[in-house]
């Protein structure tokens, strides 16, 4: 499984240099495909190791792995196609899809021997330290997007962290408290340093995908997990940051010792002249205000420089690959302003030939089409908008809904407990003890199954509140 | 299929440039009905949870870029207004020319933005219909704490351009004579030249937002209101050439 890891570390700092954020989703199909054809050093180096579950069936895992990675295979192929349209350094690309394709037919093969990789979850933690250092380079390989999605309030992300092998759901969604997001228009907070949030959440998110992956990766551990990881992915994946830290414990004093030599490199550099990290910037009308005085003192569009540009914002954690991209798609805008004043306009001449009326020529209609579209567009957005904050209304509802759920899960438990206690289930009497609570009920249908049940409390609650 | 099959006439519809950008659907249902069938359910969610991320991904590239572009081209079609208002008038019909042609780039500007806002809304839905399916078909519990992460995503986070497009609307009163009544021959014949481009576009895009929302056999508290658009038969008057009926 670690195999995986460092091979696609490896595979992923060859091309880190080149590939820009957008194809880090192309770039984890061919991962994905590379790692596994990696998979046999590993098998090799633990022999020893057999598989206690005689009753699992590689061959139906092989067989899930091998229908799903195909689906991937479509998805990676559809993906690279339209990420290759956007991308400047397709060679890379074309290099990753190739590893995918010879190892495609391959996967299968490897995966079947998973089984009887890996058992014993110690050994092959101890083990773990000489893959890690590569790994951890890369910040989140196993790492879910949101954590540095999550960073994207701030609107910055490293390139070289978002490799996400996205595992574990929202596994470190309650990670970053400080992430509220900001959509700022203050200059200062529209970027962040890079670096820091790197650090931080190094550790804790190795460490978290060390298990996490082993645990979703290799079959065996999913019998004995199984159980965990139904009965309570809510917990896990909400309040996970209890449950995973204790895990962490085992595997992180190994980590530190060897990431370091690698995270130095990483750290040492400022933001602006990794070369591996080609973060994506979230830009702002402030900060674009800011480029365009920049622009302007350096003589212009066509005179300015990406380098002096950026030493004249003087933005802390802009690259110079970022001004470098917006300064193409500034000057693009205004030497080739609009491009619908051009095309459609000859569509348009076209069109009103069709009509005898020359009336259709004139400013008036043309206003009046215009105003029409203005219209349509206007409710367009206005109905967007009242969609979106209905959105967020109902998951805020349903976060509620599940609390209180919960809530009276946890007194109907204590009820079992403490037979003495009152009949009707009280929610204010219960504090939340630590510790994930038990889920019960397999869906969202839960809370709202028992919303007559948790109305009542819930109005007490409210009453109280 | 119901959403799937809007979806894709979105798709077909829609921006050549965007078609890429959208949700697969249709891929990731197929993929749901594979893990409830399989007995590897922690792996499974694993890889399924790795693919949606990697369509959020797409998601957010793709809207961060449109979105840096849109603030650039708002900042310059207002110096251009700027331009042509504090120049020398070398003659009338020139300016009138100039002014012609912000207003016809603006308001396809304000539609652009308009469009991507929905982008983000229909992917938005997509994602939470296609996590409601997988919670229902295995039994899991993954909706509710992905579609929070997902509520935070840039592709969601869409305030900034729709200020952008408030802006514009304001610029645009500005740039527009004052509210003429319209003969109703002149209306008819603004809304054949509405047929095309960006407007054919935004109307499609709101026929569809309807669509989606008609009631469904799984309403539920989670589910959308139906939409109700007063002027929708004004909406459907709009006979496009096209051979794919919008409805």
């Amino acid at each position: 499984m670690l195999s995986e890891l460092v091979q696609d570390n490896l595979v992923t700092m060859e091309a880190q240099h080149a590939l820009s954020f957008q194809r880090s989703g192309a770039r984890q199909f061919s991962n994905h495909g590379a790692a596994s054809a990696q998979l046999a050093p590993l098998e090799d180096k633990y022999p020893k190791f057999t598989n206690p579950q005689p009753n699992f069936t590689s061959g139906t895992v092989g067989h899930i792995f091998s229908s799903s990675s195909g689906m991937s295979s479509d998805f990676h192929f559809s993906s690279v196609t339209s990420h290759t349209s956007l991308s400047e350094k397709a060679p890379f690309i074309s290099q990753s899809s190739e590893i995918l394709q010879s190892t495609a037919s391959s996967q299968y093969m490897k995966e079947t021997n998973n089984s009887s990789w890996c058992t014993d979850s110690l050994p092959d933690f101890l083990d773990y330290p000489q893959n890690t250092p590569i790994q951890s380079s890369n910040l989140e390989h196993g790492r879910m997007p949101s954590e540095d999605l999550l960073d994207y309030p701030q609107n910055t992300r490293i390139q070289s962290s978002n490799l996400e092998h996205g595992l574990m759901p929202s596994e470190d969604l309650l990670d970053y408290p400080q992430n509220t997001p900001i959509q700022s228009s203050n200059l200062e907070q529209s970027i962040t340093p890079l670096e820091d949030f790197g650090k931080q959440n190094d550790w804790q998110d190795w460490t978290d995908q060390l298990i996490n992956e082993d645990d979703a990766m290799t079959p065996d551990w999913n019998d004995i997990l199984i159980d965990t990881n139904i009965a309570d992915p809510e917990p896990k994946m909400a309040y996970h940051v209890g449950g995973s830290s204790t895990n962490s414990m085992q595997a992180q004093p190994l980590i530190p010792q060897s990431s370091g030599e690698i995270c130095v490199p990483l750290n040492s550099t400022p933001c602006g002249s990794a070369s591996q990290s080609k973060p994506r910037m979230r830009w702002t009308p402030e900060l674009h205000e800011a480029f365009v005085e920049a622009v302007n003192k350096l003589g212009g569009s066509e005179k300015a420089t990406p380098k002096g540009v950026l030493k004249q914002m003087k933005v802390e954690g802009l690259t110079i690959y970022h001004v470098k991209s917006h300064l193409q798609k500034y000057r693009t805008a205004r030497y080739r302003p609009e491009p619908s004043s051009e095309g459609p306009l000859e569509k348009n001449s076209t069109s009103v030939e069709d009509f005898s009326s020359l009336e259709l020529k004139t400013g008036l209609e043309i206003t009046e089409a215009l105003r029409l579209q203005m219209e349509v567009q206007k409710r367009l957005h206005e109905q967007l908008e009242i969609q979106r904050n209905l959105q967020l209304r109902i998951e805020e509802q349903g976060r509620y809904l599940q609390m209180m759920f919960e809530k009276q899960c946890k007194s109907g438990m204590d009820k079992f407990t403490a037979p003495s206690s009152s009949e009707l289930p009280s929610l204010q009497a219960n504090p939340n003890e630590p510790g994930p609570d038990p889920m019960v009920g397999p869906s969202e249908e839960g809370p709202s199954k028992s919303e007559p049940g948790v109305s009542q409390p819930a109005k007490r609650a409210k009453v109280n509140a | 299929m119901k959403f799937g099959k809007r979806l894709k006439q979105h798709v077909e519809e829609t921006l050549p440039g965007w078609r890429d950008m959208y949700l697969n659907y249709k891929d990731l249902k197929k993929i749901v009905r594979l893990i409830s069938s399989s007995l590897e359910y922690g792996k499974s969610e694993a890889e399924f949870v790795y693919l949606l991320n990697n369509e959020i991904e797409k998601f957010n590239v793709f809207f961060m870029e449109q979105e840096e572009n849109f603030i650039i081209r708002h900042k310059e079609l207002q110096q251009r207004i700027k331009r042509v208002n504090e120049s020398e008038p070398s003659s009338q019909g020139e300016y009138e020319e100039e002014i012609a042609r912000i207003r016809k780039d603006i308001v396809d500007f304000h539609g652009e933005m308009v469009l991507l806002v929905n982008y983000s809304n229909i992917n938005y839905t997509g994602m939470a219909k296609i996590l409601k399916k997988y919670d229902k078909r295995t039994g899991g519990l993954l909706r509710l704490p992905f579609i929070q992460k997902v509520l935070e995503q840039p592709f969601f986070t869409t305030e900034l351009v729709s200020k952008l497009v408030k802006e514009c609307e304001t610029t645009i009163d500005e740039l527009f004579p004052t509210v003429v009544v319209a003969a109703p021959e002149m209306k008819e014949a603004a809304i054949i030249m509405a047929g095309e481009g960006i407007f054919r576009n935004t109307v499609a895009a709101l026929m569809t937002m309807k669509e989606i929302r008609k009631g469904s056999s799984t309403q539920s508290h989670f589910s959308l209101p139906v939409l109700n658009l007063p002027d929708t038969e004004l909406i459907r008057s709009f006979q496009f050439n096209s051979p794919i009926p919008i409805i």
